[in-house]
């Protein structure tokens, strides 16, 4: 398929109804603006439905109601909407319902800046709303990993009927860049849900969608998310290695920063450093994995980049390491961007302070 | 090859819509392009920027430090954004609205009066065009019956006129280009 | 002997756990029954906020979505726009749809979906215990407002059906009372007709029911319902604030 130059928030609204979404409903926020704007006119040319909410609140509960109906739902915003999203999140997640949430984040806390950062990584991986649980998150880092995790994004949810986020900050959001888009599917050829609500003319017992429960019903829904998330953590975590084999430096970057960090990474080895990469794809389930093939014999430090301070991931990198290798950090934060030479001089003063 | 690319001035002054032609050329011509844009929080009047990269290989990093050319179409984006010129670049200056002189010795500046030759082809609204003009005369980054092509393609649906105009604001600035690398 | 008297088809053949006297289980009973009457029990979608109405999730024979406090406008929203077929309608206590909620019931009445709410005021959080509640009447006491609610400091009742038959949008805009069989068959018959015009698709119906909470307002089931007669309906007028299809 040939490609073209889409614009992020585009493209992924695009590959999203090439899943086979026939439902947004999203609030406007900077910088994701671009999504909604394309759902109200490209879903109605599918026969699907676009509902500019009242409220980011408003905007998830819609999706709720669409997604418990069995219809492929999806929302969008930006950090501070995401905030107000948690609500619903929670509610999808307690009620066992599919949906995709994209997070074009911005800086933060607060009402932040409306340039571009990672600066939810926390938010998105440890509480995406309250009540103890994980959505998978997804964190592309060129605009064809947005459109292809989006597209996947879809089946995953339905599978394991839970909500996922796709984790993209503002950079990939309005950056524009060629991708080949996926096939169209027909949500007529889908199969029908064994669950969702409302008859179509069937008999069948009634269906309640909801997230209460009683204590014991609701404690062994807990319990099967324990099976759930050993099962992520087992098949679903995907992460890029670049470069591990002599490794003496790793670098860990997701999404955007990976990019500048890779680049860095490539300079750097031309010049003889050691230095190799983990670019986790999915943040949560965190790619363990990769890190369990570090030896922390070899590899002297860990370099964590994030387009954020502090830095969110460096938890997690310490977890999967068991704390074995040092890490540093470097990160931009406010709406200021990470460029190559930043981020190749501050590898090179850590290698440097190190050696 | 890789080129590094920012176009640089005001809200309303075409800098975003000229380097997402580019862009879009670049992938026509089977090159991998990235289009990056900053904008400030103001709909209209505030400073607009953007960088694009055209490159034969993949493109890894769309957050390069400095850039190669930098196109400047008012004296408020020249000064913010020359800084990230890297050493031995080209400065493409629109004279009508830049006055003050370039404190720089490293450069090639190539200087052309944009907003002049947009009014008097016709439209003071393109000077975006004689400005990426004089950019593809002077450097090798896309074949310009490729961008002329692109560009004439977005006026489809316009009056023939327009897309004459833009053509002939196109060429003015191409010519200023050559005569620059002629003279390199 | 025939047989006159039947429980409904659209809910399940149990007891309710409804306080003693409270009319919750009134409303249940006759809008199942406008449910069945209309041949509507195996195509009705109930949406259920958070309250005492949460749990009609154990009562109720018809598909349901359980959704949070105050949103169950913006969930029907999403279930009607992918579901039209369904008869989409929620069944919202005060607190829920005059307080964390009035934005999504003003702006889903303000689309014009094609939905019902039914709206069971009883000017009482009677879940949570008795706080006070945007349509808790000036003077009357709650948990929150012990000396009886200030309207200096508390504001006024807030008045949903006059708030929504200014909107353009709405199709059907009634109060009725619970505490007379005379009124309760009124309300039945409003029930009807908002329903009806989902049916039709002449777009958003509400229909509030100004109901009671003995536990809450510490009355005896009795008491309760002269306070209705007293105090709430007085304040709050029945009637059909708007209707589309009536003739002028």
């Amino acid at each position: 398929m040939s490609k073209q130059l889409m614009k992020g928030c585009e493209a992924v609204a695009e590959a999203a109804v090439r899943a086979g979404c026939r439902f947004f409903a999203g609030y406007p926020i900077t910088p994701q603006n671009e999504i909604p704007e394309y759902m109200s006119s490209r879903l109605p040319e599918v026969g699907g439905t676009f509902v500019q909410g009242e409220s980011e609140i408003a905007s998830i509960n819609m999706v709720y109601g669409a997604s418990a109906t069995g219809t492929r739902a999806m929302t969008s915003s930006s950090s501070p909407g995401i905030s107000l999203k948690t609500e619903g999140i929670s509610y999808l997640a307690g009620a066992l319902l599919p949906a995709v949430i994209v997070n074009v984040s911005r800086g933060g806390p607060g009402l932040g800046s409306i340039q571009p950062a990672q600066s939810d990584y926390l938010q998105a991986t440890k509480a995406p709303g309250h009540g103890g649980f994980h959505t998978l998150v997804f964190a592309p880092s060129t605009l064809q990993e947005a459109v292809d995790l989006t597209y996947e994004a879809f089946d995953y949810a339905e599978r394991d009927r839970c909500p996922v986020m796709i984790l993209m900050d503002g950079c990939l959001g309005s950056i524009m860049e060629s991708v080949s888009l996926p096939a169209m599917k027909d949500p007529a050829e889908f199969e029908e849900t064994k669950w969702a609500v409302g008859y179509n003319g069937q008999s069948r017992p009634t269906r309640i969608i909801t997230s209460i429960y009683p204590e014991l019903v609701l404690e062994n829904n807990n319990k099967a998310r324990v099976e759930t998330y050993a099962r992520w953590a087992k098949e679903d975590a995907k992460a890029e290695e670049l470069l591990l084999d002599d490794a003496q430096y790793v670098v860990v970057a997701y999404g955007i920063a990976a990019r500048v960090a890779k680049q860095a990474v490539l300079a750097l080895r031309a010049k003889g450093i050691k230095i190799g990469m983990i670019r986790p794809i999915t943040l949560y389930p965190f790619p363990k994995q990769s890190f369990a093939k570090l030896n922390s014999a070899n590899v002297k430090a860990i370099i964590d980049i994030e387009m954020t301070i502090p830095a969110q991931m460096e938890e997690d990198i310490a977890l999967a390491t068991h704390c074995a290798i040092p890490i540093h950090s470097y990160g931009r934060s406010g709406g200021n961007l990470l460029d190559d030479d930043g981020v190749r001089q501050a590898i090179e003063k850590i290698v440097g302070g190190e050696a | 090859m890789k080129n590094i690319l920012i176009i640089s001035g005001s809200g309303g002054q075409g800098v975003m819509s000229i380097g997402i032609t580019f862009a879009q050329s670049a992938v026509k011509a089977e090159k991998f392009a990235t289009f990056m844009p900053l904008y400030g929080p103001e709909q209209r009047g505030g400073s607009a920027k953007c960088t694009v990269i055209v490159s034969d290989e993949e493109i890894i990093s769309p957050l390069p430090s400095k850039c190669d050319t930098l196109i400047a179409m008012n004296e408020q984006s020249l000064k913010k954004f020359l800084g990230e010129l890297a050493p031995g670049g080209t400065l493409i200056i629109n004279s009508s609205r830049v006055t003050s002189p370039v404190n720089r010795e490293d450069l090639r500046i190539i200087s052309l009066p944009a907003d002049d030759i947009a009014l008097k082809v016709g439209s003071a609204k393109i000077a975006n065009v004689p400005m990426i003009g004089a950019f593809l005369g002077y450097t090798n980054a896309l074949d310009s019956e490729i961008f002329l092509n692109t560009l004439t393609e977005k006026f489809a649906s316009k009056p023939p006129q327009i897309i004459e105009m833009n053509q002939q604001a196109f060429q003015e600035g191409f010519a200023v280009g050559q005569a620059a690398k002629a003279n390199a | 002997m025939e047989k006159t008297y039947t429980r409904p088809k659209s809910l399940q053949p149990l007891q309710s756990g409804f306080c003693p006297g409270c009319l919750h289980g009134t409303a249940s009973k006759i809008i199942s029954e406008v449910i069945d009457e209309l041949q509507q029990a195996h195509n009705a979608l109930l949406v259920l906020p958070v309250g005492c109405a949460t749990m009609g999730l154990l009562y109720w024979k018809v598909d349901m979505i359980g959704s949070a406090h105050g949103r169950a406008p913006a969930v029907a929203t999403g279930a009607k726009r992918s579901h039209p077929s369904s008869l989409v309608f929620t069944y919202q206590g005060d607190g829920d749809l005059a307080a964390i909620g009035l934005g999504e019931i003003l702006s889903a009445a303000n689309r014009g979906e094609n939905i019902t709410v039914v709206f069971a005021n009883n000017s009482t959080y009677g879940m949570t215990g008795g706080q006070m509640a945007p349509t808790t009447l000036v003077g009357q006491k709650s948990t929150t407002s012990p000396s009886g609610r200030n309207a200096e400091t508390e504001g006024h009742p807030i008045p949903m059906c006059e708030l929504i038959k200014e909107l353009k949008s709405p199709a059907f805009v009634a109060r009725y009372a619970l505490d007379t069989p005379q009124n309760i068959r009124k309300a039945r018959a409003g029930i009807k007709k908002a329903f009806s015009y989902q049916l039709e698709e002449k777009g958003f119906s509400f229909v509030e029911l100004l109901t009671n909470c003995p536990t809450n307002w510490g009355l005896t089931p009795l008491q309760s319902l002269e306070y209705m007669q007293n105090h709430t309906i007085p304040n709050y007028p029945l009637g059909v604030f708007k209707d589309k299809e009536a003739k002028e």
